[in-house]
């Protein structure tokens, strides 16, 4: 009550002054001010009347918030009148205007103040991704417009109100500058913040903020697969458990996680998976021959699981070499799984083909209903004696001397 | 003999043929490569913009203490330039009152309001040409995810030319206050919301600067090879200290030097002129000598929207040598009032006036002066400069009286005759010039006027020349040969008559 009392007085003083200091600009001039008043209200219909002198009446400069410009006078029986245009009178600002007339300065000022109306909230939302826990933030801008598109005076109050999960919440922010602002803060919980403000019964539209999990914690995995045989065809699926924050929050989807195996010889192999509801699975096919695979899943440089440790059986024992058609056809097989089923097809063998102790050829082929079978060309290779090695799951088997003809 | 003249019809036709094949497949080529030329793959995404400062009005940004997002460099640069470019648009759609890049600086909202004005000024034919001098830009508020900022700017000095009609109407000068909100929108700062808070008439106080101890007797100096180019290539600090001597051993205690503003630079101050500056104000200072320094020789442009540029390049100069011991007084600009037809007698003074504000704002010390053409413009801005200066090459019987007139208007302020002499061309050009005889007698006869009515003098000129930039006087002969030879010295060095008379003693 107060305050308002000081404002009052502050305003009643700065109305008399202004007045004071228009009648002093124009106590010396042969125009005299009638109407001048020191504030408008944007919008309405505002003409600067003056007493009629002789000669003929002045141009009147003005210059307001977007720009200046010139009117020229209307004459009305005794009184001459500048009847403002709106680019003029629709915005707030300070208005300066000057009467161009010779000799004598007749010049003054006055405020355009906005209508107290609100007809617009322009609301400004960011960032629109925010970390749950607490200390991360966004910020919500209000520029409160009239139907003229002013922004309001200040400490015009305006309600931004905002609920998250159960929790609907409401505060008065105060426009400075403008603007009113105020920072929502996100709590420990992950999920989806709806954000919306009002001043002097106008609602702005509905937003949305995203309050993602904070950075994932360590987790564990673990692996699955039909059998443990190293039979170069099956697959083994890893999974991780629920990834979460240190809040207990799921992270996003599609967090990228890493898997890496060691295999024995120290080699490592690599596949990815990116989590849907905190999970990520990851796929890798069977060894062909006998492995210890050491697995580890991580997400970079943030977090990790721990190892798990896979052991893959031998399942071919060993497999049979025939040569015929000249020698020039070598069939591998039948190579047989750990029920004496063929194997799948897929599994490689490699033909290493050596003359004189020089290494001609590999010739890398895939099984086919157990079998494998090269076919060494005429034209290619010549009659005469060579060497092979043929490499298959693991297994390495070398002939002397063959001779093709 | 037939197969043999045969034999050359078919020769030629071939050879006709050929030759024809040649010069079209050179055509088409030659249109070819003129096709691929300048379309450079790399200026196709204008990726390379080269800026050159239009617009440079000072830009005092007050202590960052902004609410929301604490603001680095690179933003505030961003929302400056923005911001600048901004009135810069403006001022330049007002002026035109077309729309051309408004929409780069403006929200779709804010523009409305521009296009209004623009609209409402075309239809009474109200043109604005104005700029701002000075801004005091304060963040206020920085939003949190760095796409909103309000600025409050205070104290904005703006000039305005108001023409109605193509006539001007009114020129003033404002200081405003400016609250803004700005938008970055596709990389661009915008205005969304631009509010005066407070306008006025600015009247910049002018201090008079005390001018009692100053009494030039002195000289308009160039070098005699290099006239028109001092701090050019040719540029001798030796040769100055020579000829700095001569003119103190000749009794003459100062010299007026010339900066010319596109040689050293326009806006942006080119480093080494300024160095050579300092070393003729060195050498001058170790002669004994004081300097009045003339600035924007040659520059005639003086529309509002250059102003900002000329600022700056006056600033740099008197703020980089206004402690000099050599320099004695500021001469805004050389012969002015020879630009009042051709640029506007009222855009000639406003830009006088403003820049007269400028350099005391810089050097509070050294009186300001204006080198008028003649005596009858001394009356102008006589209430601004503290020395007034004129130049006289007219009939020397009307010089007393014309003094009496410019005493009587301006009783208290020290006058200088800024430039004076004679020809002593006599020739093909002009058969019946003065001879060197008559120039002595005319130097006798001013220096008894000037010590009749106590004034302070700068003759014209120390040198003969050879040459003449064809910007000092045109190209025409006659007007070249005139002005090669108005020195106290001739093109071989040897003293003429009128020497004797270079200095009152």
């Amino acid at each position: 009550m107060k305050k308002k009392l000081t404002y009052l007085l502050l305003s009643v003083l700065i109305l008399i002054s202004c007045l004071v200091l228009a009648q002093m600009s124009t106590s010396n001039s042969y125009m005299n001010g009638l109407n001048l008043e020191a504030t408008y209200e944007v919008g309405s219909d505002i003409v600067l009347k003056f007493s009629k002198v002789a000669g003929e009446s002045p141009l009147i400069y003005l210059t307001s918030s977007y720009g200046s410009t010139v009117l020229s006078p209307e004459e009305k029986d005794n009184e001459i009148w500048y009847r403002l245009p709106s680019n003029i009178s629709d915005k707030i600002g300070v208005v300066r205007w000057k009467c161009l007339s010779e000799g004598d300065e007749l010049t003054g000022k006055f405020t355009l103040e906005p209508i107290n109306t609100v007809a617009s909230l322009e609301t400004y939302i960011g960032p629109p991704s925010i970390e749950a826990g607490g200390t991360d933030y966004t910020m919500m801008v209000v520029i409160p417009t009239d139907s003229l598109d002013n922004p309001l005076p200040q400490n015009t109050l305006v309600n931004v109100q905002h609920q998250f999960l159960e929790v609907e919440e409401s505060e008065e922010v105060a426009t400075k500058h403008l603007i009113a602002f105020q920072n929502l803060y996100s709590k420990r919980e992950s999920g989806r913040m709806l954000v919306s403000s009002s001043c002097l019964g106008e609602d702005s539209k509905e937003f949305s903020i995203n309050v993602a999990a904070a950075i994932p914690v360590d987790f564990s995995i673990s692996a699955h697969r039909p059998h443990h045989y190293a039979d170069g065809n099956q697959i083994t699926t890893f999974s991780t458990s629920i990834i979460r924050d240190k809040h207990d929050n799921v992270v996003s989807d599609g967090t990228y996680v890493n898997f890496l195996i060691a295999n024995a010889d120290g080699n490592t192999l690599s596949s990815s998976g990116t989590t849907l509801s905190g999970i990520a699975t990851a796929k890798m096919i069977h060894p062909e021959k006998a492995e210890t695979w050491r697995v580890t899943a991580m997400i970079d440089g943030i977090a990790e699981s721990n190892s798990v440790v896979l052991d893959y059986e031998q399942v071919i024992e060993d497999f049979e070499l025939t040569f015929s058609d000249h020698n020039r056809a070598l069939t591998v097989g039948p190579l047989q799984s750990f029920m004496g089923q063929m194997i799948p097809d897929g599994l490689q063998v490699k033909l290493f083909i050596y003359k004189d102790d020089q290494l001609l050829e590999i010739i890398p082929k895939t099984s086919v209903e157990g079998y494998v079978i090269f076919y060494l060309e005429e034209d290619i290779y010549k009659n005469g004696d060579y060497r092979f090695q043929i490499q298959a799951a693991g297994m390495d088997k070398k002939i002397d001397n063959i001779k093709l003809w | 003999m037939v197969g043999f003249s045969r034999n050359i019809l078919r020769t030629a036709l071939i050879a006709s043929y050929i030759g024809i094949i040649a010069l079209i497949v050179s055509g088409v080529s030659a249109l070819f490569s003129y096709l691929n030329t300048g379309a450079d793959r790399s200026s196709m995404l204008h990726t390379e913009i080269k800026k050159a400062d239009q617009y440079i009005p000072t830009v005092q940004w007050a202590p960052i203490t902004n609410e929301g997002r604490p603001i680095d460099e690179e933003n505030l640069n961003g929302i400056e330039n923005d911001y600048l470019d901004a009135w810069y648009v403006m001022q330049v759609a007002y002026k035109t009152n077309t729309t051309a890049g408004i929409e780069d600086y403006f929200t779709d909202n804010a523009r409305e309001n521009i296009y209004k004005f623009i609209a409402l000024n075309k239809e009474a034919k109200i043109n604005i040409e104005s700029t701002t001098l000075a801004h005091h830009p304060t963040l206020e508020f920085f939003s949190e995810d760095g796409q909103l900022a309000v600025v409050t700017d205070r104290g904005v000095v703006e000039y305005k030319s108001v023409y109605k009609d193509g006539i001007s109407i009114l020129k003033t000068k404002e200081v405003a206050d400016y609250k803004i909100v700005l938008l970055l929108e596709d990389g661009f700062w915008r205005i969304r919301h631009f509010v005066k808070e407070e306008v006025e008439a600015y009247h910049p106080e002018t201090i008079a600067i005390n001018t009692d101890t100053i009494n030039l007797k002195g000289i308009n100096y160039y070098p005699q090879e290099t006239p028109w180019d001092m701090f050019g290539d040719r540029f001798d600090k030796d040769l100055l200290l020579k000829d700095f001597m001569l003119i103190k051993e000749a009794g003459l205690n100062s010299i007026r030097i010339f900066i010319q503003y596109n040689d050293f630079g326009k806006a942006e101050v080119n480093p080494d002129k300024l160095a050579k500056l300092k070393i003729a104000l060195d050498a001058a200072e170790e002669t004994r000598l004081k300097v009045v320094v003339t600035l924007f020789d040659f520059y005639g442009d003086y529309s509002v929207l250059d102003w900002t540029l000329n600022e700056r390049h006056a600033e740099k100069i008197v703020s980089t040598f206004k402690d000099h011991k050599a320099i004695i007084a500021w001469d805004i600009k050389n012969e002015p009032n020879l630009d009042f037809e051709n640029r506007g007698e009222e855009n000639v003074i406003a830009w006088l006036d403003n820049m007269i504000d400028l350099v005391k704002s810089v050097d509070s010390i050294h009186p300001v002066t204006i080198g008028w053409s003649n005596i009858e413009s001394g009356t102008i801005l006589k209430d601004k400069v503290d020395i007034i200066s004129f130049h006289y090459y007219e009939n020397l019987e009307d010089l007393d009286a014309s003094i009496a007139v410019l005493k009587a208007a301006i009783p208290n302020k020290p006058i200088v005759l800024q430039e004076f002499g004679i020809s002593n061309y006599s020739g093909f050009w002009k058969p019946f010039g003065s001879s060197e005889e008559d120039q002595a007698n005319y130097h006798q006869k001013i220096q008894e006027i000037i010590a009749a009515n106590g004034l302070q003098f700068m003759s014209w000129t120390l040198y003969d020349f050879t040459e003449i930039p064809k910007e000092v006087v045109g190209r025409l002969p006659w007007r070249k040969e005139t002005q090669k030879h108005f020195g106290f010295i001739n093109k071989h060095g040897e003293r003429k008559a009128s020497y004797k008379y270079i200095s009152t003693q």
